[in-house]
């Protein structure tokens, strides 16, 4: 065993890196797979209604899709493992820029949803576990209930409709990056952030609630009131720190989900995120967009889930990185 | 305790990092120049006047690439139009009128064009534009089999004599090679050195009113004004394009002055809008053809009789009210009234026992037909449940299938469903379309419909120069094709348009070409 390895952590992280490029690399299989498997050709598309017979073929091999789908899955992967996606058909796009171009957006717009998210789930949701049965717990549990109901089209427009078209306060669409123009980045991606954050928000609510109950009807907690430690130390120091785990995960996949792109929401406040550029290279069948893609949301899973693990071990000593 | 939540915004810290930091790093800045941002909400304020106005148009989707030969997406010609320049192009009135090209002589036989270029027109990089630039364009469209190639079927050869003269070699005489040239700015004249640097794709360079400076990505494209343009400088100072699709969103940026002119309206928004007094609409009607197409290769629709009884089964106008809520106006035939190629036709009526009638006489007592529309095209869903009702009125049970549109496409090119509905837009000169759409060696033509007679129209009129003589053809072909129930033409859908009121002397073109080298904000 090499001796960088010898380390529990640095164990667990090697480990999680060949498990992570197994998982990567069946990832590329299928979405291989399917994309050439799903009706619709690429070339006919990008060609529109009228085109020559010569115009069709020429464009096919210049994409390369007259070659036998093995080679175009060999030299797909050749290429991958060097770190080059391929040119997208639709843009001519090199795909790693396509995807970078959107990726400020999309984080920009994960990071804003998940803290309102948090924000609003974590008071709530422990409140409304304390008091179980209370009218308080009632009034969120319905809220988060209308909360996951509530289509993120609608929640969009319906913002949309208060805050820019009606009060003016906040623009309805677009996105300004962060280093541009700070205020301009915070006002556009407040609207987006909103919904994204309170449907995520309703939805980790019940989670947190669930997860608070949970720990509550634990022996220990029994014990450490009947110590006699006060509410507050009982509540911070053994009820949260042990609902947390269960928290985490909750967050993760929200956060995981967000970037994967939101396209319902991006395509409302025309937001450039990733969701709506898989979402047209999907509709055009744009065969090296749609695998780049897919590869870059499911790094980004595995990212987060690795995350998510370390602060697992961080938070809860009783679980082992090993 | 406390630690842990650090650690946890630490990590939300970084993730936000990441983002600021890649954010500079997604514009497309093609001169350096950071006017571009200031171009935000710039031309909302119209009162400030003044050609530093930018004007802010929300169309419906981003564009796919902008290079003009390779694009055939619609997003790409609204911003391209304002970018480049043809030969000639169509004016409000869709004539032909001279634009790089100010004159233009025909040989005798007819078979040799001879444009004379206008003088000192330059590129938005400056450098000069000469024959070259023409030949090398249409060139690079015929040599490289680009998506308008099939417009040069006639051409023979682009030769450039002298740097202020083009001659173009037709094999055969060729009326409607004006409004192949122009068109549409898809047979645009670019630049060589732009083609070949690969920069045409996300930075195009043309001779046209406005230079691309900026596209980001799924956000915006930013063009400035063309203080040399040869038609005069736009009075205003540049136009930035947004994609945005949802209406409903498009509608709010334009009451709150966000936008200045957006085309995301659908049409069930058009009585509502045209009481706004804070929206001007634009609402005309476009070149644009919807139709049903039955597939002669199969039984019974390879019968006359039963595409005729369809057509007199269905009921046009409601149709017409559901998809287009009465914007579109109905027509039998496919070129609109607007035109000058106009055909009067009104053979079909709403008329199920003429249908029943119809489908007895062909032995047809029940059949089962297999409608192909699109979820892309929500109009041919809509469509399909009514006509689903007139049919099974005259016992025919349909079933409707709604796949995605590049599945569409699949289908309709290996010919299997029995009736399809579609579009075509942009429609100009009728060769454009009845060839390809009727003629036998026809490229588009799905429905497999052959008669000789129409073939023989189809090719005179390709070469018929006498210009009267040529719409006669064209009216017989027309008239031909919608008795043998080629098509079952619907209607022409409307243009629509909302825009500021603030924004001065914007024309709701018939074929769609969005320009905006005229326009001005008002004091």
């Amino acid at each position: 065993m090499p001796a960088f390895l010898a380390h529990p952590v640095a164990r667990f992280l090697a480990r999680r890196v060949v498990y992570s490029a197994i998982v990567l690399l069946g990832v590329m299989v299928v979405t291989f797979s399917i994309v050439h498997l799903v009706p619709g050709d690429p070339v006919r598309i990008a060609l529109g209604t009228r085109y020559t017979e010569e115009a069709y073929t020429a464009l096919r091999a210049a994409s390369g899709l007259d070659r036998p789908l093995p080679a175009q899955f060999v030299s797909y992967v050749g290429s991958a493992l060097t770190g080059d996606l391929g040119v997208s058909f639709r843009t001519g796009q090199p795909v790693a820029v396509s995807l970078a171009d959107r990726l400020p957006a999309t984080a920009s717009l994960a990071v804003v949803g998940l803290v309102i998210a948090l924000v609003i789930a974590l008071p709530l949701g422990i409140w409304a576990a304390l008091h179980e049965g209370r009218v308080s717990d009632a009034v969120i549990r319905v809220g988060s209930q209308l909360g996951v109901s509530v289509p993120d089209f609608w929640l969009g427009i319906l913002l949309i409709t208060l805050f820019a078209a009606t009060l003016g306060w906040l623009p309805s669409s677009g996105y300004t990056p962060f280093l541009e123009d700070p205020g301009g980045w915070l006002s556009h991606v407040l609207l987006p952030g909103l919904t994204v954050g309170l449907v995520a928000g309703a939805i980790m609510t019940r989670y947190i609630r669930a997860a608070v109950l949970e720990v509550v009807s634990m022996s220990y907690v029994r014990t450490a009131r009947s110590k006699g430690l006060p509410p507050r130390i009982v509540t911070l120091r053994h009820i949260l720190r042990n609902a947390l785990v269960p928290v985490l995960t909750i967050a993760g996949i929200q956060l995981a989900t967000i970037l994967g792109g939101v396209i319902v929401v991006e395509v409302v406040f025309a937001w450039p995120g990733l969701g709506r550029l898989v979402y047209d290279a999907v509709a055009a069948r744009d065969y090296p967009l749609i695998q780049g893609a897919v590869l870059l949301i499911a790094a980004m899973f595995l990212l987060v889930n690795l995350v998510v693990d370390v602060l697992y071990a961080a938070i809860d000593p009783r679980i082992r990185l090993s | 305790m406390m630690r842990r939540i650090l650690t946890a915004t630490g990590a939300v810290a970084a993730v936000l990092a990441l983002a600021a930091c890649s954010g500079g790093g997604d514009a497309v800045d093609i001169d350096g120049s950071a006017d571009a941002t200031a171009a935000e909400g710039g031309g909302s304020d119209g009162g400030s006047g003044g050609s530093d106005d930018v004007l802010i148009a929300a169309i419906g989707g981003e564009p796919d690439q902008l290079d003009p030969h390779k694009s055939s997406a619609y997003f790409t010609f609204e911003v391209l139009e304002n970018v480049y320049d043809t030969l000639v192009e169509p004016d409000d009135d869709l004539k032909m009128q001279p634009a790089l090209a100010e004159s233009w002589d025909l040989s005798e036989d007819q078979l040799t064009w001879t444009f004379h270029l206008r003088d000192g027109v330059t590129f938005q990089d400056g450098s000069p534009f000469t024959s070259a630039d023409v030949v090398y364009s249409y060139n690079r469209i015929i040599d490289e089999d680009l998506s308008p190639a099939w417009r040069f079927s006639a051409v023979e050869s682009v030769e450039a004599p002298d740097d202020d003269t083009v001659v173009i070699t037709v094999s055969q005489p060729t009326p409607n090679l004006l409004s192949s040239l122009g068109s549409y700015k898809g047979l645009a004249i670019v630049k060589e050195d732009n083609v070949t640097s690969g920069d045409i794709t996300t930075a195009p360079i043309g001779t046209g009113p406005f230079s691309l400076t900026e596209y980001v990505s799924g956000d915006h494209i930013t063009l400035e004004a063309n203080p040399d343009y040869w038609g005069g400088a736009p009075k205003i100072g540049g136009v930035r394009f947004t994609f945005i699709s949802e209406p409903a969103t498009a509608l709010a940026a334009l009451r709150s002055g966000e936008i200045d002119w957006t085309d995301t309206i659908p049409p069930q928004q058009v009585e509502t809008l045209e009481g706004d007094a804070d929206v001007t609409l634009g609402v005309g009607p476009s070149n644009d053809y919807w139709y049903l197409a039955l597939n002669q290769h199969r039984e019974p629709w390879n019968d006359v009789r039963v595409r005729q009884a369809v057509a007199y089964a269905i009921d046009r106008d409601s149709i017409l009210q559901a998809t287009s809520y009465g914007t579109a106006v109905a027509n039998q035939l496919a070129i609109p009234e607007t035109s000058g190629w106009f055909t009067a036709y009104d053979t079909y009526s709403y008329d199920p026992d003429k249908a029943r009638e119809l489908l007895a006489e062909a032995g047809v007592t029940s059949a089962t037909i297999d409608m192909l529309a699109t979820s892309d095209y929500p109009e041919t869903s809509t469509a399909s449940q009514i006509i689903a009702a007139n049919l099974a009125d005259v016992g025919i049970t349909m079933n409707i299938r709604t796949p995605d549109f590049a599945t569409w496409l699949d289908e309709q090119n290996t010919g299997n469903f029995d009736m399809l509905m579609m579009s075509w837009i942009g429609n100009l000169d009728p060769d454009d379309f009845y060839y390809s759409q009727h003629h036998s060696g026809g490229g588009s033509n799905a429905q497999g419909y052959s008669n000789p007679e129409v073939d023989a129209l189809l090719d005179a009129g390709r070469t018929e120069t006498d210009e009267a003589a040529r719409k006669d053809i064209y009216a017989q072909a027309a008239t031909k094709i919608a008795d043998d129930a080629s098509y079952i033409y619907l209607y022409n859908p409307a243009v629509i348009q909302a825009w500021s009121p603030d924004l001065v002397d914007y024309v709701a073109r018939g074929d769609k070409a969005i320009r905006f080298r005229g326009v001005s904000f008002a004091q």
